[in-house]
């Protein structure tokens, strides 16, 4: 793969030696040196992201038939695989194991180089990893729309494919370990925390939910504690900690000041370390589990107010006196819409785990509106605004149109926005209805019909952000934008030292 | 009820593999000097004080905001 400079360009010069007056310390690289670490993850990197862009078109149209299917039920219902009961698991599973995981992991990738300051180890593995990953997610999707869902939410592909998918994690979790092991610099920057936890928690969650719902001695209720002690912690374990490494980074680094303190940074890891696991069962609340076992997930619920305070404390603090740059930065709109997320969603789902709210929205659809608030509004803004600063980094040439950036955003937010509070609000409002016995059944349901009209029309928005999104990508992967002459993009290294100095001297 | 056991023990387990990584980054130091780890992720490029990601150019070539200086 191309790593190495073309012999007697005009970059060469650039990287051989740094911007005069500076100084080096350990903790810093040169341009060249990082241009070479991104260049090491170049291939790998963009077969995972688009990969990822694929399965987000499709996952949006399975999202979107399953969301029309609810307010007109005879829409596409002649065919056996497109009812229902088969387009929303294939819808969740493409998006989680599709399009989350694989930018995910794409995001990941390219962290772990820059950070432990370090080429992309195995890199042909990895892309051979990204193909078979591609295969999994392909024939599990054909094989619940086929009618052979294990039912199991979030666990919906075949039995037979866990092993397989386990592996893939492991793989990875592998590749994460040889990293660390080549790390220039000893200090693990928090995002690395995060990033390292999630590799290592993973596997090991797959394989033992896995196990524990495929034994026979699992039934009933025994297999619902491990689907949600699961369901909980690919959030919780998995797609968190890489959405929260990537906001660690880039807010730092696109307005240039460090985390306002690092200190909270540290709890806010080791507490969702020690916490989050516990969670899951308040799923369960009201469920003929021992009163104890629904307890303990409370508590750990509750006990997550700690690392989401630290947080959210610290992306506030760091951002304050910066809020213009997101006008400029599209990173930064997203990471930021994606950072404000994550406490709006831990804090609701906290409250959520306390036995008197959980009898109004459980089994309504504000439960659905906060499983979109945490994986759409945190993980996958935060998901866009990585991809939207690491991939010029990569393939070296310009997002091809501002618009396109803009339409994505806006689409995105507003139907997210919309989707929330649509749902949120009718939750609430059908918790109380169900919980009312005067009120019939079938009054409840035609009251909702409105609010998942809304849902639709959010769906609608949330798609054409992802088309406008995927036509940037698609430009991006044939370099239709301006190409960049310089070593690291949008800056020229030896000018913007020179900016620099004269700022200090003006100081 | 010998499931639910299994699962806890699987979720002890996964918290024991946090507590042992808290001990190993005590004795390994990595909590000592942690502003210099704050600031691990800026280069001699990209120092603190520059911002580093905009919208691209518009057709006359004009960007906004990359590479502000905050004077910080």
């Amino acid at each position: 793969m191309n790593e190495s400079l073309p012999p007697g360009s005009t970059r060469s010069a650039a990287f051989e030696s740094p911007p005069s007056g500076g100084d080096l310390s350990e903790a810093q690289t040169l341009p060249g040196e990082r241009w070479l670490i991104d260049q090491s993850c170049r291939q790998v990197v963009l077969l995972w992201y688009g990969s990822a862009v694929f399965w987000l078109l499709f996952g949006s149209l399975l999202a979107l038939t399953a969301s029309i299917k609810l307010h007109t039920p005879w829409f596409l219902a002649d065919t056996a695989w497109l009812t229902f009961g088969r387009v929303r698991p294939a819808h969740l599973n493409t998006m989680i194991y599709g399009w989350a995981s694989m930018s995910g992991i794409g995001t990941m990738l390219w962290l772990f180089a820059r950070l432990c300051k370090t080429r992309l180890v195995w890199r042909e593995g990895l892309y051979m990893t990204a193909i078979y990953w591609n295969i999994l997610v392909a024939v599990g999707t054909i094989a619940i729309l086929a009618g052979y869902s294990t039912s199991v939410e979030w666990m919906e592909f075949p039995a037979w494919a866990a092993g397989p998918i386990a592996f893939a994690f492991f793989v990875i979790h592998v590749a994460a370990w040889k990293m660390l092991a080549n790390r220039r610099k000893g200090h693990l920057y928090i995002s690395l925390w995060y990033l390292f936890g999630c590799t290592m928690w993973f596997p090991f969650l797959y394989l033992a939910a896995t196990i524990l719902i495929q034994t026979p001695a699992s039934t009933g209720i025994a297999k619902m504690a491990t689907n949600w002690w699961f369901a909980h912690n690919v959030l919780g374990l998995w797609l968190t900690p890489i959405g929260l490494a990537s906001v660690y980074y880039f807010i730092p680094k696109v307005i240039g000041r460090p985390i306002h303190s690092y200190h909270f940074s540290l709890l806010g890891f080791w507490t969702l370390a020690i916490f989050y696991n516990w969670a899951g069962t308040h799923h369960l609340i009201g469920g003929p589990l021992p009163a104890w076992v629904v307890t303990v997930g409370i508590v750990g619920s509750l006990m997550m107010f700690i690392p989401v305070a630290t947080v959210a404390i610290n992306h506030h603090m760091t951002m304050v006196g910066y809020f213009h740059v997101l006008k400029t930065s599209p990173t930064l709109r997203f990471i930021v819409f994606g950072a404000m997320s994550y406490t709006a969603v831990s804090v609701q789902g906290s409250l959520q785990s306390i036995r008197a709210l959980n009898e109004v929205t459980h089994f309504t659809h504000y439960t659905i509106a906060h499983a979109h608030l945490g994986v759409y509004a945190f993980f996958t803004m935060v998901a866009f605004g990585s991809m939207y600063y690491v991939m010029p980094r990569l393939v070296e040439c310009e997002w091809p149109s501002a618009p396109l950036i803009k339409v994505h955003f806006w689409g995105t937010a507003i139907g997210m926005s919309l989707y929330w509070i649509g749902l949120t609000w009718h939750g609430v409002e059908q918790g109380l209805a169900m919980n009312n016995p005067d009120i019939p059944f079938i009054d409840i349901v035609q009251r909702t019909i409105p609010y998942l009209w809304s849902r639709s029309v959010a769906g609608v928005l949330m798609t054409i952000g992802h088309c406008a999104f995927a036509i940037s990508v698609w430009y991006m992967l044939r370099r239709h934008g301006a190409t960049s002459t310089e070593p690291t993009l949008f800056t020229s290294p030896r000018k913007l030292f020179q900016l620099r100095q004269s700022a200090r001297q003006a100081t | 009820m010998t499931v639910i056991l299994a699962i806890w023990i699987f979720m002890v387990i996964l918290g024991l593999t946090s507590v042992a990584a808290l001990v190993w980054a005590i004795q390994a130091g990595q909590f000592q000097s942690l502003d210099d780890g704050a600031e691990s992720i800026f280069d001699v490029d990209e120092p603190i004080g520059m911002v580093t990601d905009s919208f691209p150019a518009s057709p006359s070539g004009r960007r906004a905001g990359i590479g502000r200086l905050t004077n910080e």
